[in-house]
C-alpha cells in the first residue's frame, strides 16, 4: 500500500468550540491507483487533502506514506517528505508570478539540492511531457489557465513523486480546458502514477476508477468512481427535497 | 537540504526581489546609507585628526624625554609644582655621566611670549629657548636654510638665533631671513638658521620659536630654572630610560626613599593622552548621532521586510509546500535584509568618504579613512540589516503552509 490511514482525526479549536474536521478516517490506496476524494465544502476533504499532503499533521491516528510513518514527523522531516514523495496540483495553480515556466518547475528541485544544469534538464523534460515544450520561458501571466495548470502538473511530476495530489485541479478552468487536464491525468494514470484528486464535482469523480465520499469528517462511501459519484447526486436530491 | 543551497538560492531570490521593488529598495537603501555615511564621515575626520596628530608627535621626536619641575600637562594643583626645587646644571651633568641609555643630554631654558623685531616688522608670542646643539637631534628639528646652534656659539655667547618658520615669514615676508638682524628685548641677534615647518599641536603653533645659544641665554636673562632634554636610541627604550633617569635624578636631588619624585619625566606620549581625553567625548557624541541614524535605517528595513513578508505570504506557502524548510525561508529573508543594508552601506561609504574628503579640502582638518573602515562600514551595515531582518524572517518562517497558500 502506498497510502495507509488509520483512524485519522483532526480537531481544530475555533474560539471555545472544537471542530472535528476529520473524525476517524481509515483507508488505503495502492500504488498506481487513481482515487477521487469527493465531498461538499465543509465535509473535511480539504483537511484530508492537507493531511495527505503532509501540510498538516493529524491530531491522532497513523498515516503511512510509501512505508514511512509520517503522522508524528517534525516540521523539517515533513518538508523533506513533501519534496520527495508528493507532487501538488492546486486549484489556483500556485505558481510564482516572477519565475518563468521553467523556473517554476525547477523550484522543487532546488529544495532537493540538485545542480542547476540537472534541474534545467529535468524541468525541460517535465514541461515537454505536459505539452508545453514551446512555452518554457513564458511567465505565468503570459500563459492561459490550462497552460498554467500544465506548468503546475509539470512541477508536480518533475520530482518523480510517489503520490500526485490534486486539489480541485479543474476548478478555475473552463469545461473544455478542464477536460484536457483530466485527459492528462488519465494519461499519467496509465503511465503508472498514483493520483489522488480532491473535488466536489461528481462528474469529475465519476471518471475515476475509485472514489471516496467524505461527509462530516467521516467516509460515507468508498467504491468505483461512477457509483460513488452518483450516490452523492441522489443524496443531494434527497437533501433538496427535505426528506 | 544543505546550508549552501539555502544560501545560494536565498541570495538569488533576494537579488531578484530587490530588482523588482526598485523604488522601495532605493528608499530603504537611502536610510541605511545616510547612517553609514554619517558614521564614516565622522570616523574619517577622527582618523584624519589622529593621523595628523600622530605625525606631529613623531615630528617632535618619539625617542626623547624631558625632565622638568612640572609635567607637560598639569592637572589639579599647579602650585604644587612651583614649590619644587629647581633643576640645576650639576644635576644635568650627573645625569649625562651616569645614564647609560641616554644618547644625548641637553639643557633647555625658556622664556614665553617674546616679541621679535626686524625693521618695522614684529612677531609676538614667540617661545624663546636657550639650548645646545643636540637639542636638534633630540627633538628632530630640520634646518633647511642655514645651520643649527653649536657648542662654540654657546661658549662664545654669540648673539645668534635660529628661528621657526612662522617667525621667519612674519619678520621677513617673501625673502630669506639668513644673515638678517633681529631684536629680542632690544638686543640684536643674527639669524643663522630657519627651522622647517612643524605645524600645530593642540591648537598651538609649533613654529613660533626662536632658539639662542644656552650660555647667551643665561648671560642675558640670568635664569637658572632648567629643563633637561634626553634622547634615547629608539622609542622602545623610553620605559627603561625613564626608570634609569628617575633613579639618577632622585639621587642627584637627594629625594629620600619613600618620598614622591620632586620632578617630572615627560614624554610626547603624554600630549597624545591629553589630546585623546579632549577629543574622545566629542567623537563619542558624533558617533552616537551616526548610530542613531543607522538605527532609524534599521527600523526602516524591518518595516519594509514585514511588508515584504506579508506581500509574499503565498510565495512562502508555495515554497514550503514544495519542500522548503523553515530555515530556508529564514535565510532567504535574512539575506534579503542584509543585502539591502550592505548595498546601502556601500553607497553610504562612498558618500561618507566623499564628505570626509570635502571636509579635508574645505577646512584644515586632514580627513583620512583607512581601507579597513570601508570594509567595516559595509559589513556593519549588513549586520544592521541582519539584525533588523530577524523578526520579519522569523514571522515568515512561522507561517502555516496551509494558511499561507490560502492567503489572498
Amino acid at each position: 500500500m502506498l497510502i495507509k490511514l488509520e483512524d485519522i482525526r483532526r480537531y481544530y479549536k475555533v474560539g471555545t468550540e472544537e471542530v472535528h474536521a476529520l473524525n476517524g478516517v481509515s483507508f488505503a490506496v495502492a500504488k498506481g491507483e487513481w482515487v477521487a476524494i469527493i465531498g461538499q465544502s465543509g465535509s473535511g476533504k480539504s483537511t484530508l487533502m492537507n493531511v495527505l499532503g503532509c501540510l498538516d499533521t493529524p491530531t491522532s491516528g497513523r498515516y503511512w506514506l510509501n512505508g514511512k510513518d509520517v503522522s508524528h514527523m517534525t516540521d523539517n522531516e515533513l518538508a523533506d517528505i513533501r519534496n520527495q514523495e508528493i507532487g501538488f496540483i492546486f486549484q489556483t495553480f500556485q505558481l510564482l508570478p516572477r519565475e518563468t515556466a521553467l523556473g517554476n518547475v525547477e523550484l522543487p528541485l532546488i529544495y532537493r539540492g540538485l545542480g542547476s544544469r540537472d534541474r534545467r534538464e529535468r524541468a525541460r523534460k517535465a514541461l515537454e511531457q505536459v505539452g508545453l515544450g514551446n512555452r518554457m520561458t513564458h511567465r505565468p501571466n503570459e500563459l492561459s489557465g490550462g497552460q498554467r495548470q500544465r506548468v503546475a502538473i509539470a512541477r508536480a511530476l518533475v520530482t518523480e513523486p510517489s503520490l500526485l495530489l490534486a486539489d480541485e485541479p479543474t476548478g478555475n478552468l473552463d469545461s473544455a480546458t478542464g477536460l484536457e487536464i483530466i485527459a492528462l491525468f488519465e494519461q499519467l494514470h496509465r503511465a503508472g502514477h498514483t493520483l489522488c484528486l480532491v473535488t466536489h464535482e461528481p462528474t469529475l469523480a465519476a471518471r475515476c476508477p475509485r472514489a471516496i465520499r467524505i461527509s462530516d469528517g467521516v467516509i460515507v462511501k468508498d467504491g468505483p468512481g461512477p457509483e460513488v459519484a452518483l450516490d452523492g447526486r441522489a443524496e443531494r436530491v434527497r437533501a433538496a427535497a427535505g426528506t | 537540504m544543505s546550508l549552501r543551497v539555502d544560501l545560494v538560492e536565498g541570495s538569488r531570490i533576494a537579488l531578484r526581489t530587490l530588482g523588482v521593488n526598485r523604488l522601495r529598495t532605493a528608499l530603504t537603501l537611502t536610510a541605511v546609507g545616510i547612517g553609514v555615511a554619517t558614521l564614516l564621515a565622522i570616523l574619517g575626520i577622527v582618523q584624519g585628526l589622529n593621523g595628523a596628530f600622530a605625525r606631529q608627535l613623531a615630528s617632535l621626536g618619539t625617542a626623547s624625554l624631558n625632565i622638568a619641575r612640572r609635567p607637560y600637562v598639569v592637572t589639579g594643583d599647579w602650585w604644587r609644582y612651583r614649590n619644587r626645587k629647581q633643576i640645576t646644571l650639576g644635576q644635568m651633568q650627573m645625569l649625562a655621566q651616569q645614564s647609560r641609555l641616554a644618547t644625548a643630554v641637553v639643557p633647555e631654558v625658556n622664556e614665553d611670549s617674546k616679541e621679535l623685531r626686524a625693521g618695522d616688522q614684529s612677531v609676538s608670542n614667540v617661545d624663546l629657548v636657550g639650548t645646545l646643539a643636540d637639542f636638534q637631534k633630540i627633538w628632530g628639528y630640520e634646518v633647511p636654510a642655514g645651520r643649527f646652534l653649536t657648542e662654540a656659539d654657546s661658549d662664545a655667547e654669540r648673539q645668534v638665533v635660529v628661528i621657526g618658520s612662522e617667525v621667519a615669514e612674519g619678520l621677513f615676508p617673501g625673502r630669506s631671513a639668513l644673515g638678517e638682524a633681529v631684536r629680542i628685548d632690544n638686543r640684536p641677534y643674527r639669524v643663522i638658521g630657519v627651522l622647517a615647518k612643524k605645524g600645530q599641536m593642540l591648537g598651538q603653533s609649533m613654529d613660533l620659536v626662536a632658539l639662542i645659544p644656552f650660555k647667551t641665554f643665561l648671560a642675558v636673562y640670568g635664569k637658572r630654572d632648567f629643563q633637561i632634554d634626553v634622547g634615547v636610541e629608539d622609542a622602545s627604550q623610553l620605559d627603561r630610560a625613564e626608570d634609569e633617569i628617575t633613579g639618577i635624578m632622585r639621587r642627584a636631588r637627594s629625594v629620600p626613599p619613600g618620598e614622591p619624585d620632586d620632578f617630572s619625566v615627560n614624554r610626547t606620549q603624554q600630549l597624545a593622552e591629553t589630546y585623546q581625553k579632549l577629543t574622545g567625548a566629542l567623537y563619542g557624541v558624533a558617533i552616537g548621532v551616526g548610530l542613531i541614524t543607522l538605527l532609524v535605517g534599521g527600523i526602516g528595513i524591518m518595516n519594509i521586510m514585514l511588508v515584504s513578508v506579508r506581500e509574499r505570504t503565498r510565495e512562502i506557502g508555495i515554497r514550503r509546500a514544495l519542500g522548503a524548510r523553515r530555515r530556508t525561508i529564514v535565510i532567504q529573508f535574512l539575506l534579503e535584509a542584509s543585502l539591502v543594508s550592505a548595498v546601502g552601506g556601500a553607497i553610504g561609504t562612498a558618500i561618507g568618504l566623499g564628505a570626509a574628503k570635502i571636509v579635508s579640502l574645505v577646512t584644515s582638518l586632514a580627513a583620512a579613512v583607512q581601507p579597513l573602515t570601508v570594509v567595516g562600514g559595509i559589513l556593519f551595515a549588513a549586520m544592521v540589516g541582519l539584525f533588523f531582518g530577524i523578526w520579519p524572517a522569523a514571522r515568515a518562517a512561522r507561517l502555516d503552509p496551509v494558511e499561507a497558500l490560502r492567503y489572498e
